[in-house]
């Protein structure tokens, strides 16, 4: 789906922002945390079975 | 220049703790999609792109040696001499995390042609990120995700480093540049 407009105001709406507010990190940091804790326990999970580690084996490309 | 622990992302640590190691060892830079997320932008990413400067075996078991002392295990194998030999001379990249851990992932890769050359001369730390390591220049990132890479993330994360230095980017750096990703990566002269 392609995104529309608005999308890119967004964009740019928040780039205003972080220009404009030295403390932007403390606002991003839960987000760009969660993202990484969120991903981690998928593969935790994926790890669990014999399948699923053969799912990350692809998922990196190994030789 | 490392600031209060609270305000590093899980992403920050990471890349600050690998390039410590790294940087004893080659030069490095840090580019795309981390150098838009180290200047605000909203996005998730599973891994951070690293370019090293092209070193000998020797050279590179021994960053390697040092990368897992620091904690730091590879994805492709747990053989340095495989690492280099099956990846990384033949222009393959590969991916260390933290052990025991699945993200975030540093993907490296050796200098491929000129253009990688030029962006590790020209590495910069970069103050507003308050990150201790070296990135490509914000001009070349910007060039590369314009002309090169091209996908709606890439040329958001574009638009977002030009909001961020609005009236301090150099565009004709940025207009050379792009015909040399050109003429360097597609033959156009």
């Amino acid at each position: 789906m392609e995104r529309d407009k608005t999308h890119l105001e967004q964009v740019e709406r928040w780039a205003i922002f972080v220009r404009e507010n030295p403390n932007w990190k403390f606002k991003l940091k839960p987000f760009l945390d969660s993202q990484i804790i969120i991903a981690r326990r998928a593969y935790e999970e994926l790890n669990k079975t014999k399948e699923g580690r053969e799912k990350i084996k692809l998922l990196r490309g190994r030789k | 220049m490392r600031r209060g622990i609270d305000e590093r992302t899980i992403l920050d640590k990471f890349v600050e703790d690998f390039c410590e190691v790294v940087e004893k060892h080659v030069k490095y830079i840090i580019c795309s999609g981390f150098v838009a997320i180290a200047h605000g932008r909203s996005r998730g990413t599973e891994d951070i792109d690293m370019i090293i400067e092209k070193i000998s075996k020797e050279k590179f078991l021994k960053l390697h040696r040092d990368l897992d002392k620091a904690g730091f295990e590879c994805m492709q194998s747990s053989k340095p001499e495989e690492i280099y030999e099956i990846y990384l001379i033949n222009g393959d990249s590969v991916r260390y995390t933290l052990k025991g851990e699945f993200l975030p992932e540093m993907e490296i890769k050796f200098v491929k042609d000129e253009l990688d050359l030029e962006q590790i001369k020209t590495r910069q730390k970069i103050p507003f990120t308050k990150l201790n390591i070296f990135f490509s220049s914000i001009e070349s990132n910007i060039a590369f995700k314009e002309e090169l890479l091209g996908a709606e993330k890439d040329l958001e994360d574009a638009k977002h480093l030009r909001i961020i230095y609005q009236g301090k980017i150099d565009e004709e750096k940025i207009n050379k540049l792009k015909k040399r990703i050109g003429a360097v990566r597609y033959g156009k002269r």
